[in-house]
């Protein structure tokens, strides 16, 4: 897995899915939204979309 | 807090498989609306994983049955937002390497040899060393999660 070096959202591709930024494969840290709007560390990260994120990208 | 009725659990894992674990528990919120949020996986706690959830996590129900998850941590507070909100913003590593600093190498060629900090690079996260046992100073130039902090500066 890839992640997207600006939104930090993770996507098997070379590009990220939602923002089109280039993904990088140095990554750590997982967090999975499955709920946006009830989830209070979506908000603090404003994450709108469900998805695997990471934590911390280079 | 603020207007949720969301708790954080911290829920037992064995080691290793914490990411496998929490992608197996979003599939299986998902289908069944167990009210799990969100899943945290910080990278520093080893054998655990964060779950946000609006109804108590109880492992007696068939649909939290997962395989490699081990158990819920039940203690009197739980965990705090601002507690869990730590893991959200990880501090890098360099920010803790000193120039000076005795390291050990972690992985790599030098796996297990120990080296002293002569430069760091901040924005590329990389680290020169010298390496102590070495009979001729040779620097050597690794990545900042390559290395172990053992003594914070040389006397």
């Amino acid at each position: 897995m890839n992640a997207c070096t600006v939104c930090k959202r993770l996507t098997p591709k070379e590009r990220c899915d939602v923002c089109g930024n280039p993904t990088s494969s140095n990554w750590s840290g997982l967090l999975i939204i499955t709920d946006p709007e009830e989830s209070e560390l979506a908000k603090e990260l404003n994450i709108t979309i469900p998805g695997e994120y990471c934590l911390r990208v280079r | 807090m603020e207007d949720t009725n969301n708790s954080i659990y911290a829920l037992k894992t064995s080691v290793g498989q914490e990411r496998n674990v929490a992608r197996l528990l979003s599939r299986k919120a998902q289908v069944s609306g167990i009210g799990i949020s969100a899943i945290l996986v910080p990278e520093s706690l080893k054998g655990y994983i964060l779950v946000e959830s609006s109804t108590k996590i109880d492992l007696r129900n068939p649909d939290l049955k997962v395989q490699h998850l081990r158990g819920v941590v039940e203690g009197k507070h739980g965990i705090t937002f601002e507690e869990a909100k730590r893991f959200l913003k990880p501090e890098p590593i360099i920010s803790s390497i000193q120039k000076g600093s005795i390291v050990e190498l972690i992985s790599g060629p030098f796996k297990g040899e120990r080296a002293k900090v002569v430069r760091i690079d901040e924005s590329r996260e990389e680290v020169v060393l010298e390496l102590i046992e070495a009979a001729v100073p040779i620097p050597v130039t690794v990545k900042a999660d390559q290395i172990r902090i053992i003594q914070k500066e040389a006397d």
